[in-house]
């Protein structure tokens, strides 16, 4: 196991506990997917994942290594963080973000060399977003900004992405072109991923497992088609929903009928 | 007393009287005012210096002489005029600043006379104090002190008119301890007045407006042979704030020890005391005339 | 395209390209003024300092203008910098946060009160006005301490604001109460001046301008991922909290300095960042250095027009960079992106 999560407990200053008890494993070389309803904890569970956050219990391993024996830039030369949303408010180039994925590597004194530059010219091949290098980031569109932010975030040359929530402010779409882009990337470059999302059906499409979340806990772990179905999402959403395999997208697809509350 | 128009002197009877009366009463009243508040330092000085002391019923925040004025009660001054109270207190006079248009509103509603006071150069202190006698009452002592200040300053200039007129530079303000934001007097006003009368020559003539922001710049360009700095009060400036201008050596007024301190509020209120200030300037000038 | 990465090779040609702007700057000021002097004389050995009028009017009237712009232009365009990049705010300023406000109290505590004391050769009101920039900066820092996991920068910049509102409500009370004279002079400490006329109160500033620039040097590429965000920065390696205190103590003790010697000069630190980011682009590597050349340049430039325009007279340098600073400001406003 690549990166393992052991019986994470996390409480806000003094508020409820958010997540409570939560243990998962993410195989190297798979994407994880987490599902949950809002409130659920994913975002936060992201934030502990990362290193963001220190747990109240519980400890999370990267490679058997705890993650709070690490420093920051250790850390985030092994994991890679892509937000829900980026706001720039100076005008950075669209290159200038992705060589700000070197900074693990490079520091605060260090400047860039010629294989940074190519780390972050391929970072930028890899996510179609090459002829967009001298463009200012504030003038791109939805999907080609979360592209650009991916190809900063394999800047930093880790071996896993955690993305929490990538396409939840795109259309259609840029949905489709992110999840295709995603696989693309896992299936090449062999990079371990977990996404958190609301989108059950690009759950299906992208992840190979899931772990699905309520209320802090975990409700079911597993391979998506022993998890992603019609019981468990009754129990998730409280929705009765027909999930059926798509001959044609090559995964199973999820389609809500009624509300069972 | 007004002059009477000539259209009363064509109607007859009790309507001509009525009319005098109309006419004349204002004059009459403001003939004599007996409830006098003056809300200006040099106003109230005048007032009391030409004994209408005892018809001051209320006096301005900043009215410090003479000490009987300090037992008034007080109204404010030129930014915060207490409105209702000097209404309260039904005067009969009231002595404003020409520019305080609100307060005068106010009076011209309650129909109480007021006095505008506007202090521009030496000699409008006199012509001050001949009018607000006048609209005092006490037209003949305004009169006097007047031309007795007048003959004081005239005592004063044919003293010192056969002196050489050293370069002057009359400061009223700074940065304590530092050379920084100079507060110098310019070519206009009473105090560029006080100075050509006490036998100095204004270094800022040439710029014509009361009061200049000098730099360090500007008082070496100038090179004074007198600096003289005014302070109101002993707790405003201490003889060792004087050691700032000693790194300007260069300047004359520096090098031969020409840096004259002169305490007192007579400086600063263009009043009665005008002439004892003009008289300790003229000193500071031409010591040897005055010893 | 190639070049527009290298770091580097920008780095060196906004360096050069500022500093000689800057070194120019600087020569030639001394030289310009209202009253016209001879170098020869200046420099002249033979006539004693002490009887050598041009080289009092270069030594002492100007020479220390010169510096003193240069202290508080490098200062505040610097500090504008770092504001803006830790609040995520293009439109934050040195005064945001409340430092210039107790800069300002100080001072005027000191005109008010006529406190006239004497340290080192440095005079009441800078030292006063520091102890309430100092006095600021503590509580702003106290305010970022408050929050467990350093500061959401919301937080820092609302009560930021608010306490540059109270400490300016305080300095406007404290103007109420005085007589017409002390706010007379208190309104002339606020248009600035750099007239210092020695060199103790330079130096003095150089103290802490130069503890802040001990942290500023460790800051632009970290200040460049914060002003990605909080998250995006931590999860890309950066010790957040320990940054954004940093940059809060640097940025204010620059200010703290600034303001103390040379009056609150309005709008350098806002424009000054702005103007240089238009010339080099958005990465602090350039913005920061160049920042503050160009803001030291900046101010000596305006103080000399200030001192020129209307000989024999002098305006505050505050009214010349409000007079540049406001139709640039609106403009910024206005061009559209």
């Amino acid at each position: 196991m690549l990166l393992d999560a052991v019986d994470l407990s996390f409480a806000y200053h003094r508020g409820a506990r958010v997540l409570d008890g939560v243990s998962l494993s993410v195989p190297r070389r798979s994407v994880v997917g987490l599902i949950g309803p809002n409130g659920s904890g994913k975002t936060t569970l992201v934030r502990v994942l990362n290193g963001t956050l220190t747990p109240s219990r519980g400890r999370v391993l990267l490679d058997n290594t705890p993650v709070t024996a690490m420093s920051r830039r250790d850390l985030a030369r092994r994991i890679a963080v892509v937000p829900q949303e980026t706001h720039v408010t100076f005008d950075f180039t669209a290159l200038e973000i992705v060589l700000m994925g070197r900074y693990p590597h490079l520091g605060a004194f260090a400047l860039e060399g010629p294989d940074d530059a190519s780390i972050a010219r391929k970072a930028l091949a890899a996510t179609g977003t090459a002829a967009l290098e001298a463009r200012q980031f504030a003038t791109l569109s939805g999907g080609e900004k979360q592209r650009v932010v991916i190809a900063s975030a394999l800047a930093q040359s880790s071996d896993i992405l955690l993305l929490d929530e990538p396409t939840t402010a795109l259309d259609i779409g840029f949905q489709f072109e992110i999840a295709s882009l995603l696989s693309a990337l896992n299936r090449e470059r062999g990079t371990t991923m977990v996404v958190s999302t609301h989108d059950l059906n690009f759950a299906a499409m992208l992840c190979t497992e899931l772990v699905l979340l309520k209320a802090g806990r975990v409700l079911a772990a597993g391979a998506t088609k022993d998890v992603l179905t019609a019981a468990n999402i009754r129990r998730l959403y409280d929705v009765d929903a027909d999930v059926t395999f798509h001959p044609r997208a090559g995964h199973l697809t999820v389609v809500p009928l009624a509300r069972t509350d | 007393m007004a002059a009477v128009p000539r259209e009363i002197v064509r109607v007859r009877g009790p309507k001509r009287a009525a009319l005098l009366l109309i006419l004349l009463l204002p004059a009459a009243v403001g003939a004599q005012a007996h409830r006098i508040i003056s809300i200006i330092p040099s106003t109230t000085e005048m007032l009391f210096a030409m004994g209408a002391g005892d018809r001051v019923i209320a006096v301005g925040t900043y009215d410090r002489y003479p000490p009987e004025a300090l037992k008034l009660p007080r109204v404010g001054a030129l930014v915060d005029p207490n409105v209702e109270q000097i209404l309260q207190m039904r005067p009969d006079l009231v002595v404003v600043y020409g520019t305080q248009t609100e307060l005068k509103r106010r009076l011209e509603r309650a129909n109480i006379p007021y006095y505008s006071y506007a202090h521009q150069g030496l000699a409008d202190i006199f012509s001050t104090i001949r009018s607000l006698g006048m609209r005092a009452g006490v037209a003949s002592a305004g009169d006097a002190l007047a031309s007795r200040l007048e003959r004081e300053l005239a005592g004063i200039l044919a003293r010192v008119a056969n002196r050489p007129r050293p370069k002057t530079l009359l400061v009223f303000g700074r940065e304590p301890g530092s050379l920084r934001n100079i507060n110098a007097s310019g070519g206009t006003g009473f105090l560029h007045d006080m100075l050509e009368t006490a036998g100095g020559s204004d270094v800022l003539a040439d710029i014509h407006r009361q009061s200049v922001n000098m730099t360090t710049e500007m008082v070496l360009a100038r090179m004074p042979e007198v600096i003289i700095e005014m302070a109101y009060t002993a707790e405003s400036i201490n003889k060792a704030d004087l050691d700032a201008w000693n790194r300007l050596s260069a300047v004359p007024a520096v090098k031969n020890h020409r840096v004259v301190l002169l305490i007192g509020e007579e400086f600063v209120v263009p009043g009665p005391r005008v002439a004892t200030a003009t008289a300790r300037m003229a000193a500071a000038l031409h010591p040897e005339v005055f010893k | 395209m190639h070049g527009r990465t290298d770091v580097r090779r920008r780095l060196v040609a906004t360096l050069a390209g500022f500093g000689a702007l800057a070194v120019l700057v600087c020569l030639l000021a001394p030289l310009v003024g209202s009253t016209s002097i001879h170098l020869s004389r200046v420099f002249d050995r033979s006539i004693p300092f002490a009887d050598n009028i041009d080289a009092q009017v270069f030594f002492i009237a100007r020479l220390p203008r010169v510096f003193a712009a240069a202290i508080v232009g490098a200062g505040l365009a610097l500090s504008g910098v770092v504001f803006q990049a830790l609040l995520r705010n293009p439109l934050a300023a040195p005064d945001t946060l409340g430092v210039s406000a107790g800069a300002t109290l100080g001072a005027m505590l000191a005109l008010t009160a006529h406190a006239d004391f004497t340290l080192l050769g440095i005079s009441v009101v800078p030292l006063t006005s520091f102890a309430g920039a100092v006095g600021a900066l503590v509580i702003v820092f106290a305010l970022s301490l408050a929050r467990r996991r350093g500061t959401s920068s919301t937080v820092l910049l609302l009560g930021g604001i608010a306490i540059a509102a109270l400490l300016n409500a305080a300095g406007r009370f404290i103007q109420y109460l005085s007589d017409v004279t002390d706010t007379f002079r208190t309104v002339q400490w606020l248009m600035g001046s750099l007239d210092v006329g020695s060199y103790a109160p330079i130096l003095a500033s150089l103290v802490p301008f130069g503890l802040a620039c001990i942290g500023f040097v460790t800051l632009p590429r970290v200040l460049d991922l914060i002003s990605l965000g909080e998250e995006a920065a931590e999860a890309r390696g950066v010790d957040v909290v320990r940054t954004e205190r940093l940059a809060l103590v640097s940025a204010s003790l620059s200010t703290g300095a600034a303001v103390s010697l040379g009056g609150p000069v309005l709008f350098v630190g806002l424009i000054v960042p702005h103007i240089v980011r238009l010339i080099v682009g958005a990465d602090h590597r350039l913005v920061l250095p160049a920042s503050a050349l160009f803001g030291a340049s900046f101010l000596i430039v305006c103080d000399l027009i200030a001192r020129t325009i209307v000989a024999p007279v002098e305006m505050p340098v505050g009214i010349i960079t409000a007079i540049i600073g406001g139709p640039f400001f609106l403009w910024l406003l206005f061009r559209g992106k």
